[in-house]
């Protein structure tokens, strides 16, 4: 019964303060940890936009890590010292982060960041044409609004969708 | 007067340049020739060819050229919108010259291409062609 009225109040609720009450909050603490190690930077960084580790749950990370010779339909596999260097730091940064690891809706492939109920929420004023602009190049590409998204900067009043 | 001296001396050293092998190639003639004892050197049309070669993958239309430009002497992108600094060696000197990282892109690029690893034969004839454009 309590998990009946947990899962209707996920589908009902539409607001940051009555999600808080249920536990399942947006990721808020974001900033870049000062430790981050190069590798990380620069191995993440090579191909997408660097996404701070407190975007994910520490399960999601692994679960990244696990398949990145199938990476979102890229090989992205790395020599096993770099991965597991990148994997330690991303199962120990986001500690902050206690929410459930959301599967993306495509089988098979591992969790998205854009696929979680609070991106959808945070998100639901911007339309499907605004985030498929050449500007913007889709929903993976946050810097495309949030400039200082590679810096954890997801602030709403610093946010610019290009035309 | 000072300038002639350069081109002068830009124009006799010229063709030594042009014949200085890159020193990833002994490498993988050694490895090709494992591959296939037959082996009978390096082309830079073949590994122009390859560069330009295209394969659907999953409904679209792949080349390296889709990430690399059709010149790669030109920055590029990738499909998550990162900017790619040129491959060309003449544009940009890091490229191809740390053996490791020209692994890892050939064994992930060639994959996401191909979707198969490239042959020792095919790596030493990119890096003959990408190495001596101009």
């Amino acid at each position: 019964m309590a998990l009946a009225l947990s899962l209707a109040g996920f589908s009902l609720a539409d607001d940051d303060e009555h999600h808080e009450r249920q536990g399942y909050k947006r990721p808020k603490r974001l900033a870049v940890p000062s430790d981050a190690p190069l590798v990380w930077r620069e191995e993440c960084a090579a191909c997408h936009m660097l996404y701070a580790p407190g975007l994910l749950p520490a399960d999601a990370w692994r679960e990244q890590m696990r398949t990145l010779a199938d990476h979102y339909g890229s090989n992205a596999s790395l020599d096993p010292l770099q991965e597991q260097e990148i994997l330690d730091f991303l199962v120990r940064a986001p500690a902050a982060n206690r929410l459930p690891t959301e599967p993306s809706p495509t089988a098979g492939e591992p969790p998205r960041i854009s696929q979680t109920r609070w991106f959808e929420r945070k998100h639901d004023e911007v339309s499907a044409a605004k985030f498929a602009r050449e500007s913007v190049g889709g929903r993976f590409n946050c810097v495309a609004c949030h400039r200082d998204a590679e810096r954890g900067d997801f602030d709403d009043d610093r946010v610019k969708i290009p035309r | 007067m000072k300038n002639h001296w350069i081109v002068l001396a830009c124009c006799l050293s010229l063709p030594a340049l042009a014949e200085t092998e890159h020193p990833l190639l002994p490498g993988y003639a050694a490895q090709a020739r494992l591959e296939n004892p037959a082996f009978a050197g390096f082309s830079a049309e073949r590994g122009q060819a390859l560069y330009v070669a295209e394969e659907q993958r999953a409904d679209k239309t792949m080349s390296c050229t889709t990430c690399h430009t059709a010149d790669p002497r030109k920055a590029g992108k990738t499909p998550a919108h990162r900017k790619v600094e040129p491959l060309a060696p003449v544009a940009n000197p890091e490229r191809f010259s740390d053996a490791q990282k020209v692994e890892k892109w050939f064994r992930r690029n060639c994959d996401d291409v191909f979707a198969r690893e490239c042959t020792a034969q095919e790596k030493g004839d990119f890096i003959t062609w990408i190495s001596g454009l101009q």
